[in-house]
């Protein structure tokens, strides 16, 4: 890692003192890896290789000078869309896909074949059958949840014209998304026609090839993530706000430490139920261990925390430094972000890594397939193989660097509307008054192109300071609960407003809604917001910012913002800037159609500003003071 | 102190035309490759990429000679080798696009285009300048830090060689280097 400095890679105490254990131990980290492939393929980062035919693969001169056609006759516009289209299609297959195991394990449920998983919430298994337009009285929980699931699934194929929450979004908004023709037909279907339309010789149109990514998008925003979202909440239970812990001081240096990794609930909730289980904990303590010890990394961990409060040992940039503790006997996966380095890392110490899933396997880690009907098994057999691991753990390598720091969260729409009295009225009104000028939602990745937790962190001090409510899901959960964000002390750094509205409701100005696929609550909330007013998403004061994204996901979650009517700054710049074409209409083109549109700003002060400026028009606009 | 220049190993290209790419932007005025694309006069690489049979890439750039046929050739005394040691350096405020370096140069690695340097000029000589402001502020030659190959290198030519036959004495005696 050469002679940097620590405090270039990380803003986080454990995390520099786990880069530098790390060197000691000679363990190749995520950041080495990126020098290596610095100076990264520069056709590849304009977004001007095509490499989806065989007369090529093609690059487009970005200074003129050599080829200015793909073999086909592609140019420049027509390659940045296609590739940048196929980004979004991989990113809300992503989502998506996680969202239909959900679905398969409700419809194990309604059908009575499986024990292991039930209905938590069944009220809001009920409530949300009746939104989608199912009869529901009179029928069983297990009869509601096997018609949900079965409507769901409608919503990956194109029976029905639209998907399911079609009806949560403003008539404005629908009424838009119409006449510019991106209403979204059918999660499976719009990414299908992506694949489709960017294979050689079909769509040839960039700007047409956009909006149809814009379409594919909302399917993922406002039907597999928000299915995803929903059916969650039903099997493991509505969040509700709680107090939990997080960053590497988690881990227990006597205790048999697992973590959980991925995005799912459905594996991590039954590793949970598994180290609670007295059988597993005196076979611990046989061990030598203290207990068993459990704690999450990226979006599974959020799943947990959000629902259960289970500790949060770090985000995308903290999964290879966790196992450089020595302390974690076993990292249990299912899909989406698990850096293939995890295998080598673990295999620099007594550590295993363990995957679940058929469809995400990886050479050199310990395979234990999870489904419907073996869960609660297959968990006992993770947690037992962790306490073996235990066993031959080396306590002389073992360092766990810091201690936590406490974060509340919970803060599901439900929960939300429970603590302001059941309506969103008084939100509405706060906003109105001036004292919460806005809300932004400020989520996604870590990123080694960029000091890990900075433009997170300070992005949401900025907008605290100016009275803008902030949401968090994801990876920036993270970053703000180890800067101590997310508690309700941290009013005392938002504006006089804000702060008043946070003190009198105990919350903090910083609010955990949950893992990305969670974004779809703040979709959820701004559309009823907006039809609580009579207006558009885009005439909202509110905005969404994703600072350290590196993710395909995480280019899908932006486009849904803004082909919902919201604001997005991104913090990296999406491989597209080799086209002018598909450049200006992200930045600027996309407001005359969407009402809204990107910015990219890598300083958390200026994006910051930007937002601001943004909510101010917003505001003025609503005929409400700036 | 030993100088160190880019030794090309044509056997290790892949063509991915990297080194191109990274030319151009270390040559643009703003050094940043979202913002180079854009400017007005755009940068061009000063390394090229020849193809041979099957496709064979041959990267070629200009090798400083000394004496310099293209530098003999200038009338203008537009390339100059008082910019940096060892470098022979085409001054486009000089420079009145005659040609004549390129007709004498054997490895045809000049090529004419507009250049910032002297915008005024509608087509001055573009070659290789060793990147010589990067090499002072201590870094390599873009092609070289973009190549990921080894095809280009940047290294003292002896040192280099040396390295080559101690790799061909274990080679002799069937040692793996």
């Amino acid at each position: 890692m050469g002679k940097r400095d620590l405090s270039e890679y990380s803003i986080c105490k454990d995390a520099q003192a786990m880069i530098a254990k790390a060197r000691e131990d000679g363990v190749e980290t995520v950041w080495d890896r990126l020098r290596e492939q610095e100076p990264h393929c520069g056709f590849c980062e304009l977004g001007l290789s095509c490499r989806n035919c065989i007369m090529g693969p093609c690059r487009i001169d970005p200074f003129g000078n050599g080829p200015q056609r793909g073999v086909c006759g592609a140019d420049a516009d027509v390659v940045v869309a296609r590739n940048f289209g196929r980004m979004v299609a991989a990113g809300a297959a992503a989502h998506s896909d996680h969202g239909r195991d959900l679905i398969e394990t409700l419809l194990a449920v309604g059908e009575g074949t499986t024990a292991d998983y039930g209905i938590r919430d069944e009220a809001k298994l009920r409530r949300i059958a009746e939104e989608v337009g199912l009869a529901v009285a009179g029928k069983d929980a297990k009869a509601v949840a096997l018609e949900l699931a079965e409507q769901f699934f409608n919503d990956f194929g194109c029976r029905r014209g639209s998907i399911s929450f079609i009806d949560r979004v403003p008539a404005k908004r629908r009424a838009l998304w119409e006449k510019v023709g991106i209403t979204p037909r059918g999660i499976d279907r719009d990414v299908v026609e992506m694949l489709h339309r960017t294979h050689m010789g079909v769509d040839n149109d960039a700007v047409n090839i956009c909006l149809h990514a814009a379409r594919l998008s909302l399917a993922d925003g406002w039907g597999g993530s928000m299915i995803a979202t929903e059916v969650s909440d039903i099997l493991f239970g509505t969040p509700t706000p709680r107090t939990s812990k997080v960053n590497l001081g988690v881990l227990k240096a006597d205790q048999v430490n697992i973590l959980v990794h991925g995005h799912s609930p459905i594996v991590s909730e039954m590793i949970l139920a598994a180290v609670h289980a007295p059988a597993l904990l005196a076979k611990a303590k046989a061990a030598g261990a203290q207990g068993i010890n459990l704690a999450g990394l990226c979006c599974t961990g959020n799943e947990l925390l959000m629902r259960q409060g289970i500790p949060m040992a770090g985000n995308h940039l903290m999964t290879e430094l966790a196992l450089v503790t020595g302390a974690v006997e076993v990292v249990v996966v299912d899909y989406q972000c698990i850096m293939p380095s995890l295998v080598t890392v673990a295999g620099c110490y007594h550590s295993r890594i363990v995957t679940t899933s058929p469809k995400a396997k990886f050479t050199g880690a310990t395979h234990i397939e999870f489904d419907v009907h073996n869960a609660r098994q297959k968990a006992v057999e993770v947690v037992e193989l962790a306490i073996e691991r235990f066993k031959v753990r080396d306590a002389g390598r073992v360092e766990i660097p810091v201690e936590p720091v406490e974060v509340m969260t919970g803060f599901s729409n439900e929960a939300v509307l429970a603590a302001l009295g059941g309506t969103a009225a008084p939100l509405i009104e706060a906003i109105k008054a001036g004292k919460i000028r806005g809300a932004v939602g400020i989520v996604g990745c870590n990123n080694p192109k960029v000091k890990q937790d900075y433009q997170n962190s300070n992005l949401i001090r900025e907008c605290i300071k100016r009275d803008l409510l902030v949401l968090v899901t994801g990876c920036v959960t993270v970053s703000a609960g180890k800067q101590g964000l997310l508690m309700p002390a941290a009013a005392d750094l938002a504006g006089p407003g804000l702060s008043e509205v946070c003190k009198a409701l105990g919350i903090p100005p910083v609010l955990h809604v949950g893992s990305c696929v969670d974004n779809s609550r703040i979709l959820q909330l701004c559309g009823m917001l907006a039809t609580a007013l009579g207006v558009d998403i885009s005439d909202l004061p509110v905005a969404a910012a994703a600072p350290e994204w590196y993710s395909e996901k995480a280019a899908t979650i932006g486009l849904y913002a803004v082909a919902s009517g919201i604001f997005t700054v991104l913090g990296l710049a999406p491989p597209i800037l080799g086209s002018k074409v598909v450049t200006d209409l992200a930045v600027s083109g996309l407001e005359g159609v969407v009402g809204a549109s990107f910015a990219v700003e890598g300083d958390p002060v200026k994006a910051a500003e930007l937002i601001d400026a943004r909510i101010r028009v917003k505001r003025t606009a609503l005929g409400l003071t700036p | 102190m030993l100088k160190k220049t880019v030794i090309v190993r044509p056997e290790l290209c892949v063509g991915c035309m990297q080194c191109m790419i990274r030319c151009a932007q270390a040559h643009s005025q703003s050094k940043s490759l979202a913002c180079a694309i854009r400017e007005e006069i755009l940068a061009k690489p000063r390394i090229h990429l020849g193809v041979g049979p099957e496709n064979k890439p041959f990267p070629n750039k200009c090798r400083h000679c000394e004496p310099a046929p293209c530098q003999e050739a200038c009338m203008p005394w537009a390339i100059r080798d008082d910019i940096a040691q060892g470098l022979k350096i085409v001054d486009p405020t000089r420079c009145i696009g005659c040609g004549m370096c390129a007709m004498a140069c054997p490895y045809y690695v000049i090529r004419f285009y507009q250049d910032a340097g002297a915008p005024e000029r509608p087509s001055v000589a573009v070659k290789c300048d060793g990147c010589h402001e990067r090499v002072a502020a201590g870094a390599i030659p873009a092609c070289v830090a973009a190549c990921k190959t080894g095809a280009l290198t940047f290294d003292e030519v002896n040192l280099y060689l040396k390295q080559g036959t101690n790799r061909l004495a274990n080679a002799v005696y069937g040692v793996k280097a």
